[in-house]
């Protein structure tokens, strides 16, 4: 079908002005964060009501027109690419947070919501939405859905799936669909919204969610620890769970990220082979001897406490955390962002496994992540220019992966499969589990226009 | 792929290195003032430094599709400021801009407009008396201010009178303190030399007042920044280069001092990587010089609702100096919550003269809502922008720069 045709059909539904046949916008959306290559699409189409996202759904189904949702495009496994052209249809004019409810305790939000936006207007009225992947600040709920975020917080607080109460979305005929509700127990019916959540588009088209809201903790308390051997601050990490504290925030950083954020920011890192960052919260009574337990434990491994007693302090031992990724991204040209995850018994052998991978291929790989929850990031630097080494680190990518599965682990904590992972899959879920997902997928979009080409 | 196409590709691939270091994570959509309005992804630094590798990889060839985009940036440098891999996005924008722009060509009237008023200095100071009548006869007075008339251009815009003789005009040379510590220079920058003469007043008689001895050009020429964002990267780097020849010229000024952000930048931070120029004596703001090198005090406190708005391109490590410092004589101060730009961006304006204008709204209900009867703004872009846009919405607020009521103030004490 001809561009112009395209445009004057979906035209009808979003008006002139919210969809585009231009080459320049059709390159704007044709990349996510992850380094795929860019694919660009048909059309772009912007729906600004919620129900014209209805439309547009029977529209490309009816003319078999691929369809590719996208909020920030931040994602990190290439999910927001249009593999196969066709229609992406941008959520960021559905950005309304329609309701907070206080005494429910819920937000219900457009998919288009930012959510950092979502998080300070909640803040606002004195509750808290856990929540808080790497790149809230322009993320949006829609895609926290769809790839199931992770986040700073997830030890303690869980990943997005745990705030989803609701979720509405359009099939592939325009049927509005709903799962889930405000009752906390409700067992009626099929359980749609699980089915929805890390579902990377392909089952159909999130229109509204309504996520559940906590009250924020009462105090919190900052560590920051410095190890002189890597094992050591892993196994820290297991002790401290052990020893049955729970804290929001256990990150690792090993030596090479270490001394990267030195590098390039001076903050006065000490060039140690790894380090944690700690934060409890909760009541400050219980805070404290969970503190005093944390800091024996450091101690007992030779770790180096730092606490934080003020608000600009704490501010100072997250740093070289919020840091890290930046610093890593300045030393190579093409930055490849992991998140292979692994049961937290297990992080100090995947340490272990990705020091033996970066040496094996000669690679740089700094690591740093969720510690507490398993979910590490090895970021390889690299340049896509150079061919040669592209194929090593396509190679180290495969080891990592294939190594984090004979630990039990699992190929994505929270970045989705997307493109990036999809070839890893049915290693992880098995051959029986796959059909089902293809079964599921035909069944419920038999002319296979949802997102084509990813996970599965 | 035609000939036209294959040269600007070429030249772009020189940009690779810089635009590699871009990992595509979208943070600059969060501080971008036309993405936070149009949630669009080609208005933001993302996007833009997509299109470019599109063209140079091959994936479309519509040179002048993402020249429009390109275009279609303020310059305020917040992705820059903000990026977590310090890609040095306006580098990257101001140079492709140029190669598109050299191939492509310019709009004639961006043409006539840099030649004449840009390049030769000779040529405004001639006939900026007939400018200045010329401005009388296009622009009307306005009711709320005498110094401010009325033009439509493009859109209905109030804008401060251009004055018959210009600052260094009358101010050209060197001006001697009582009892002199030091010696400085004073770059005014066009809008103080053909607009706001009396805020170059101010600076050389506060300046006189501190033991300061200041030289100020006779001429006044460009800091190049308008010619950098309409793509003349060449006439650009030819306007850095006559003024730090000039800066080398006096050789006992250990200070440049400026009163215009935006030409601190262009001279120095921006001229330095594309122009390739340093100069060895420091840059420093007027206001940031008052309070970190004189470490002047108020006896006097003013008692009036005052705010800020910090310019884009202001040197953000001094942005506490200042608060600080505008606070020492405001007791009641607080700077604006809305940290955004004001919308101006020089060119940027004119060319699209309603998303100006939507960008600064913002800032302007803020100081609505809040009832403040000050607005500072160190940076005469923005105290245009500011004034106009308060003008439109019949909100009762002064925008000026803090130097004047420096100035003021010390009077009062008698200098």
């Amino acid at each position: 079908m001809s561009k112009r045709r395209l445009k004057k059909l979906f035209s009808k539904i979003v008006g002139e002005d919210n969809c585009w046949i231009e080459e320049e916008i059709l390159a704007s959306y044709s990349y996510d964060s992850y380094p795929e290559e860019p694919v660009l699409p048909d059309i772009v189409v912007r729906p600004t009501h919620t129900e014209q996202i209805g439309e547009i759904i029977s529209l490309c189904n009816k003319m078999e027109i691929p369809l590719t949702v996208r909020g920030a495009g931040t994602n990190l496994s290439g999910g927001t690419v249009p593999l196969k052209g066709g229609c992406v249809l941008v959520t960021t004019a559905l950005n309304r947070i329609i309701e907070i409810n206080k005494d429910d305790m819920f937000a219900r939000v457009e998919p288009g919501v930012v959510t950092q936006k979502l998080a300070n207007a909640v803040e606002k009225i004195g509750l808290l939405y856990p929540p808080d992947p790497a790149s809230m600040k322009v993320s949006t709920i829609g895609g926290n859905v769809a790839e199931n975020s992770g986040g700073l917080r997830a030890l303690k607080y869980g990943v997005t799936d745990r705030y989803v109460m609701e979720v509405k979305f359009y099939d592939v005929d325009g049927n509005l669909v709903k799962g889930g509700g405000i009752p906390v127990k409700l067992v009626t019916g099929f359980n749609l919204k699980g089915l929805m959540i890390s579902s990377e588009g392909l089952l159909g088209v999130i229109s509204e969610v309504m996520l559940r809201l906590i009250p924020p903790p009462q105090a919190r308390k900052t560590l920051l620890i410095f190890f002189d051997d890597v094992i050591d601050a892993s196994s820290v990490v297991s002790e401290i769970i052990l020893n049955r504290i729970l804290p929001a925030t256990l990150e690792i950083m090993d030596n090479f990220t270490i001394k990267t954020v030195e590098k390039f920011h001076k903050i006065g890192l000490p060039n140690k082979d790894a380090l944690l960052l700690i934060e409890v919260d909760g009541h400050p009574a219980a805070l404290e001897d969970e503190y005093e337990k944390i800091e024996k434990i450091c101690k007992k491994y030779g770790g180096e406490v730092h606490i934080a007693k003020s608000q600009t302090e704490r501010d100072k031992l997250w740093q070289a955390r919020r840091d890290a990724l930046s610093s890593l991204a300045m030393l190579k040209p093409t930055l490849i962002l992991e998140d292979a995850t692994v049961p937290r018994s297990k992080v100090p052998d995947m340490m272990r496994i990705i020091q033996d991978v970066a040496k094996k291929y000669n690679l740089l790989i700094g690591t740093f992540g969720h510690a507490g929850d398993g979910n590490l990031h090895p970021t390889i630097l690299t340049d896509k220019r150079d061919k040669e080494e592209m194929e090593r680190v396509y190679q180290a990518i495969d080891e990592i992966f294939y190594r984090t599965l004979e630990l039990g682990g699992t190929l994505s904590g929270e970045h989705g499969i997307g493109i990036a992972k999809k070839k890893y899959l049915e290693k992880e879920i098995g051959t029986g589990t796959l059909k089902f997902y293809q079964k599921l997928k035909r069944g419920l979009d038999p002319k296979g226009i949802l997102n084509p080409g990813k996970v599965i | 792929m035609s000939r036209k196409l294959k040269k600007i590709v070429d030249r772009l691939k020189e940009l690779e290195s810089l635009t590699l270091q871009c990992m595509k994570c979208g943070v600059c959509q969060s501080v971008c003032p036309l993405y936070q309005k149009d949630f669009f992804e080609p208005s933001v630094a993302r996007g833009k430094i997509s299109l470019i590798e599109a063209l140079y990889y091959g994936r479309m060839e519509n040179a002048p599709g993402v020249l429009k985009y390109l275009d279609y940036c303020i310059l305020c440098g917040r992705c820059k400021r903000f990026c977590p891999s310090s890609v040095n996005i306006d580098e990257i924008f101001v140079r492709a801009k140029g190669i598109v722009r050299e191939i492509e060509g310019l709009p004639l009237y961006q043409k006539v407009l840099l030649k004449s008023l840009i390049g030769k200095s000779n040529f405004v100071t001639t006939f900026q008396p007939i400018v200045s009548a010329g401005f009388k006869l296009v622009s009307k007075p306005s009711k709320a201010d005498e110094e401010i008339r009325e033009v439509e251009f493009p859109i209905k815009k109030n804008v401060v009178s251009i004055k018959s003789r210009s600052f260094n005009t009358i101010y050209g040379g060197f001006h001697k303190a009582k009892n002199e510590k030091l010696r400085v220079i004073f770059y005014p920058g066009c809008a103080i030399s053909y607009m706001y003469i009396d805020w170059g007043k101010a600076v050389v008689d506060v300046l006189n007042h501190f033991g300061v001895s200041v030289y100020v050009p006779k001429k006044n020429k460009c800091c190049g920044i308008p010619a950098a964002t309409m793509g003349d990267v060449e006439l650009y780097k030819k306007m850095v280069k006559i003024n730090h020849d000039w800066f080398e010229t006096i050789n006992d000024a250990e200070y440049i001092i400026t009163a215009c952000p935006t030409c601190e930048y262009g001279l120095f931070d921006l001229g330095k990587r594309i122009a390739g120029i340093d100069s060895n004596k420091k840059h420093m703001d007027i206001m940031i010089f008052l309070k970190k090198i004189l470490n002047i005090e108020f006896s006097k406190k003013l008692n009036k609702r005052a705010t800020l708005h910090i310019p884009c391109h202001y040197e953000h490590e001094f942005d506490s100096d200042l608060i600080d410092e505008l606070g020492a004589f405001n007791s009641d101060f607080q700077p604006l919550e809305n940290q955004s730009c004001c919308g101006f961006g020089g060119t940027f304006s004119l060319k699209f003269p309603n998303d100006s204008k939507e960008v600064g709204n913002p800032k302007m209900k803020e100081v609505k809502d809040k009832d403040f009867e000050i607005l500072y703004s160190p940076c005469p872009g923005c105290v245009m922008q500011l004034t106009d846009l308060a003008m439109h919405d019949g909100i009762d607020v002064k925008v000026e720069h803090p130097i004047v009521e420096v100035y003021r103030l010390l009077k009062e004490d008698g200098i």
